[in-house]
């Protein structure tokens, strides 16, 4: 981040303008398919026996997307600010539709996704990373 | 030592209200030593930095006066009755508050009164001075100032206030501290403990900080000598004054306990408004004070902006915490706004100050001890605001650096200050609230610097980027269950399996259930390679439903049942009729010597009346079937019949009627039956054509005729050589038609004819000999057709439409010219009859005119004896009229002569082994028949209607008996007999002119065989050699 004091102002901009990166590096660009393989492979760990209990999915949900957040953190994503959300349902036959959208700089922001069903649940995880100029 | 302190006094406030004021101008009116020390120190400050200097002023300063204080407090030690009490009336002062605001009303009306003085001379001074940039940036500071100009104005006046005030406070105090003496008593011995202990705790340090404080002089010496005192130099001397520093919290730790002292009473409920009272007091304090001094005055100024600080700060907090709260706050503002160093000095030389009034209040104090309680009092106060001061001083800094801020803060600031000044505390308060809005704001500036911040970079950077709408993900999709699909998962899971799924969907009713589906498993296969194309287990429950038992019929056994059974049947119910009859046509009484009974056939059909019967014939295997050949009907007449021969077939045990009816269109001279099987019937006629019937023809194919209410069917032939053949047909009449077996069998070995031949159809392939009387003999192949054509044969023109049989020919032979010796055949022998024998059909013998019987094979073969002679050696011209063979398997044969001679012959011997001559008395022989049961027995008809028995056992000589019929001539003769079944039935056909039929059976002594009669028949020929 290119910090700048409160006093340099508008001198600092002209002594030596700001290093904004505007690309990441190619090897910490973030990767859909990493992501969905960190997110699968979470999945399929924590969830595998699970049964749907609605008291205990708020905190689960929690952990999971605590869980996935710094696993993708170790993925080195460099400058990528991470969002995850994880949503978890019963499964009941009811039709469930989700979708997103967003609002980015489509060459160095993605997104990640991966479903998880068992017999009792579903969980969806969708992984946002903003690249941080 | 008093003007030693004054000087001291006026020069800490003097180098205070510098450092405070920079700027602004500094106070004019003064005392006159006040004015001249302030000369000197302006001067000093002209050479030397102010701070730096100040600091080392101030601490020589203060060792004085710390040795002053413990003097000091050895003279407050001998007086702790007097300290008690004053302490004491402290407290209740502010205690009682309340109690006077009759007193407080009343300063407070002075107050005012004083305050609109001062407010008039403030304007006109505004006018005068023109200070009015000053009066912008800083109201209070300007306030200060122009309070720091008035006090000499103030001054005469002020004195005479003070003095009513401080009479006035006496007589209070004096009320107070009777009533409250008991109730404060302890706390005050409390605090005076903790006071003394810090006393004491201050002496020890006193002499370190003396030496920290020299050598902090000698440092700043030493940086005076080499710098010219900037701002920035200084700040390498940081390090001295954090000793001094440390110095400093000593005492202020002492201050602050003292505070505590102050502020602990008006800690509760009625703190506001006491505080508000005593504010009150303490302005009216201040003039005192003002009228005293000129310090005072601007100490009590600061402690009514303290005020203000605590009664913000005081709800609910301590007092220390609010110290370190208003410390802290200072330094950050001076973090932010001001240069560190300055403030620092700017604090500690602050504090210095306080220390300094102190002293300076205690040595009013002692000087005041000598003057009065009213003195006392004053000095008594003094000491216990100590601790305030030092608040309000901080809160003042506090309030200064902030003034230093931004320009907005400044103008709330400025829009408050007249309220400020001229109301009362209660309109403070309010101002409080303002006041803490510095802090938000602060907040507020430090985000907005920071907003500012964010707002220059996304300025910077969104030209740099494209930000866009991405296409929206799916994250999920989640078609919705209908209730049977969950059904089926919910279930599916649990071992169940669904067994009737309910297909009529109209009927929703949930009690409807389909009935179980019968099935029936069945393979296919398309296209069908074979004939079998579909197939599959039959269900045994189902068989007996539908697979009706196809019963096993044998169709060719049912056929051959039911054609003997009929004929069975048939013959029995003719049997019943002629029992019903009387004895007409049965077994009527036989008028012939020979036989037992005889019987008629019934020729007494209307189309047989008038026809002479030329042939008789029985069949060798069906031994009760016999044909009579019936020739033209001598009277022409009756249609269609007229001018055609019959035949007939007859069942001798069903004489009633014929059999069947055969036509032809020439006269029929001989006729034979097929070999294995009375089913064809072979006829030579007189126009030399050879014909063929097949019994087995529907007889619908043939014309019919009703003739006297029966129908009658005629059968024409099925095949006929007339016409056809023309180079191998015959072209004379036929004389004999003889059946050749071409494979010898064992059966005929005997003569006999097997049932099994019978079984089948047409097995055995025979051949027709037909013999004419040019002596040509053809043979014929018999060949069964396997289909008929109802339409027509192309080819065998002789063959009847629908007709099955035709005749193939296969060979011929002139037996005048290949059977007879050169010297023989000149004679021109005529072939008169032919007979083949049965144990080995290419041999035959034929009979001929001149009394020969020439020997003959099928292919030409060498035979032994050519010819077979009478006994008498000339050749006479005797024709040889009859031949028979021996059925019981001996190559031997009878020949009967027209001269009446019988001869009989083997067929190894060209003479005869007996020759009977005369036995007829010279009529020439027209049959002769072996017996069939018998071997020694035969049987001879002559000419004239004699019948002749030979048994050959009883008499080798002459017939044993003789029969002659009496009524008509007979016209021919034939044997019927079952040679199988010792019945001893033998019958005697016997053909009359008039074309009956009559058949005789011969008496049994005749017809039974008799034990070994075949060797006795033999030994008596051998003998007869």
């Amino acid at each position: 981040m290119g910090e700048l004091g409160p006093d340099e102002g508008a001198e600092g901009a002209e002594r030596a303008e700001n290093t904004y990166s505007l690309r990441p590096g190619l090897q910490h660009r973030f990767k859909s398919s990493t992501v969905k393989e960190c997110i699968r492979a979470i999945l399929k760990e924590k969830l595998a026996d699970v049964e749907y209990k609605p008291e205990e999915m708020p905190e689960l949900t929690k952990s999971l997307s605590d869980t996935i957040k710094d696993r993708l953190k170790e993925e080195g994503f460099d400058r990528y600010k991470m969002v995850v959300q994880v949503v978890i349902g019963e499964q009941r036959g009811e039709g469930v539709n989700m979708a997103a959208r967003c609002f980015w700089d489509a060459d160095t922001d993605s997104c990640a996704h991966d479903v998880f069903m068992n017999d009792s649940l579903f969980c969806v995880v969708a992984a946002f990373g903003c690249f941080y100029y | 030592m008093d003007g030693d302190k004054k000087r001291t006094k006026e020069d800490t406030w003097k180098a205070e209200e510098l450092r405070k004021h920079l700027k602004a101008a500094l106070p004019e009116s003064q005392n006159e030593d006040q004015k001249h020390r302030e000369k000197k120190l302006q001067r000093e400050r002209s050479v030397h930095d102010i701070n730096p200097y100040r600091h080392e002023y101030r601490g020589r300063e203060k060792s004085k006066e710390r040795t002053r204080e413990r003097e000091r407090f050895k003279s407050s030690e001998r007086d702790r009755d007097k300290r008690r009490e004053r302490e004491r009336e402290k407290e209740q002062q502010r205690e009682d508050r309340e109690r006077h605001k009759d007193k407080v009303q009343e300063s407070w009306l002075e107050e005012r009164h004083s305050v609109l003085k001062y407010k008039d001379r403030h304007t006109d001074r505004e006018r005068d001075k023109k200070h009015k940039t000053y009066e912008i940036i800083d109201p209070q500071n300007y306030l200060k100032s122009f309070e720091g100009r008035d006090t000499e104005h103030h001054r005469r006046r002020e004195i005479r206030h003070r003095l009513e005030e401080e009479r006035a406070r006496t007589e209070e105090r004096e009320r107070r501290h009777k009533a409250q003496k008991d109730n404060d008593l302890r706390k005050q011995i409390e605090k005076f403990l903790a006071y003394k202990a810090e006393e004491g705790e201050r002496v020890h340090k006193f002499e370190k900080h003396q030496e920290l404080n020299k050598e902090r002089e000698r440092k700043y010496r030493e940086k005076k000598e080499h710098s010219s005192g900037t701002e920035k130099e200084r700040l390498s001397t940081e390090k001295s004054y954090k000793h001094y520093g440390k110095e400093e919290e000593e005492k202020h730790k002492s201050k602050r306990s003292k505070e505590k002292s102050s502020h602990g009473d008006r800690e509760g409920p009625a703190a506001e408004a006491d505080e508000r009272v005593k504010s009150r007091e303490k302005e009216r304090k201040k003039y005192d004070l003002r009228n005293s001094e000129y310090k005072k005055e601007e100490r009590i100024q600061e402690e009514m902006s303290h005020q203000l600080v605590r009664t913000v700060k005081d709800k609910g907090k301590l007092i220390e915490t609010e110290d370190m709260d208003t410390r802290q706050e200072e330094m950050k503002d001076t973090h932010v706004f001001n240069p560190d160093t300055e403030f620092k000095d700017f604090s500690l030389n602050y504090e210095d100050d306080f220390e300094v009034y102190e002293d300076d209040f205690e040595d009013d104090e002692d000087k005041s001890d000598e003057v009065g309680d009213a003195e006392e009092n004053l000095r008594e106060v003094q000491f216990s605001r100590t601790s305030e001061i030092e608040e309000i001083q901080r809160a003042i800094t506090a309030e200064n650096d902030r003034i230093f801020n931004p320009l907005p803060k400044k103008l709330e600031n400025e829009k408050k200050e007249p309220v400020m000044e001229r109301q009362d505390s209660s309109v403070r308060s309010s101002f409080c609230g303002i006041f803490m809005d510095f802090q938000m704001a602060n907040q507020r500036q430090s985000s907005r610097s920071m907003a500012s911040k964010q707002k220059k970079r996304t300025s910077d950077l969104l030209p740099l980027i494209d930000l866009d709408f991405s296409v929206s993900f799916s994250l999920l999709d989640l078609p919705p269950v209908n209730e049977y699909d969950m059904y089926i998962r919910n279930f599916g899971k649990m071992n169940t399996k669904q067994a009737y799924v309910q297909c009529n969907e109209d009927n929703l009713d949930r009690d409807i259930q389909t009935e179980e589906v019968e099935t029936l498993e069945k393979w296919t296969q398309h296209p069908g390679e074979s004939a079998l194309v579909s197939g599959g287990p039959i269900n045994s429950q189902n068989t007996s439903v539908n697979g009706a038992p196809t019963p096993k019929i044998d169709s060719q056994r049912l056929a051959n049942f039911l054609r003997s059974a009929c004929q069975v049947i048939a013959v029995l119910l003719e049997e019943d009729q002629v029992a019903t009859q009387p004895r007409k046509l049965r077994s009527r009484q036989t008028s012939l010597s020979i036989s037992d009974s005889c019987f008629q056939l019934n020729t007494n059909q209307p189309f047989l009346h008038g026809r002479k019967i030329p042939c008789l014939y029985v069949s060798q295997v069906q031994r009760q079937t016999l044909l009579s050949a019936h020739g033209l009907p001598e009277k022409a007449g009756v249609g269609l019949l007229s001018r055609k021969s019959l035949i007939c077939v007859w069942n001798i045990w069903q004489p009633s009627s014929p059999q069947k009816v055969l036509i032809c269109d020439s006269e029929v001279m001989c006729c034979c039956f097929s070999p294995s099987k009375a089913t064809l019937v072979f006829a030579g006629t007189a126009d030399g054509s050879l014909l063929v019937w097949d019994l087995r023809e529907d007889s619908r194919m043939h014309p019919s005729m009703m003739i006297t209410e029966t129908e009658w069917t005629f059968r024409v032939p099925t095949f006929s050589t007339d016409g056809i053949l023309n180079s191998v047909n015959h072209t004379s009449p036929i004389l004999a038609v003889e059946p050749v077996s071409t494979s010898p069998s064992s059966d005929h070995s005997y003569g006999l004819s097997s049932l099994s031949y019978q079984e089948e159809m047409s097995s055995p392939p025979f051949q027709i000999a037909s013999m004419d009387e040019n002596g040509i003999l053809n043979m014929w192949v018999v060949v069964e057709l396997q289909k008929a054509d109802l339409a027509g044969s192309q080819t065998d023109l002789g063959l009847v439409p629908g007709g099955k049989v035709k005749l193939v020919h296969s060979s011929t032979m002139e037996l005048s010219n290949s059977l007879f010796p050169k010297d023989i055949s000149q004679r021109m022998p005529q072939t008169l009859t032919i007979k083949f024998l049965s144990s080995n059909p290419n041999h035959f013998i034929v009979g001929t005119n001149i009394g020969l019987v020439g020997h003959g094979t099928r292919h030409d073969l060498k035979v032994v004896p050519k010819l077979f002679r009478p006994q008498e050696s000339r050749l006479r011209s005797i024709s040889i009229t009859a031949i028979d063979f021996f059925p019981f398997g001996k190559p031997l044969f009878l020949v009967g002569c027209s001269d009446g001679s019988i001869r009989l012959h083997q067929m190894t011997s060209e003479y005869p082994l007996m020759q009977w001559n005369g036995s007829t008395k010279g009529q020439p022989i027209i049959a002769l028949q072996w017996a069939l049961t018998r071997p020694a027995v035969f049987f001879a008809l002559d000419a004239s209607s004699n019948i002749y028995i030979w048994d050959l056992l009883e008499n080798d000589l002459l017939p044993v008996a003789k029969q002659t019929m009496p009524s008509e001539r007979i016209v021919t003769m034939t044997l019927l007999g079952e040679p199988e079944k010792a019945n001893g039935l033998l019958g005697i056909v016997l053909a009359k002119e008039s074309g009956q039929i009559d058949i005789q059976y011969v008496k049994k002594k005749w017809a039974l065989p008799q034990p070994e009669e075949s060797d006795k028949l033999y030994s008596i020929l051998l003998q007869s050699f």
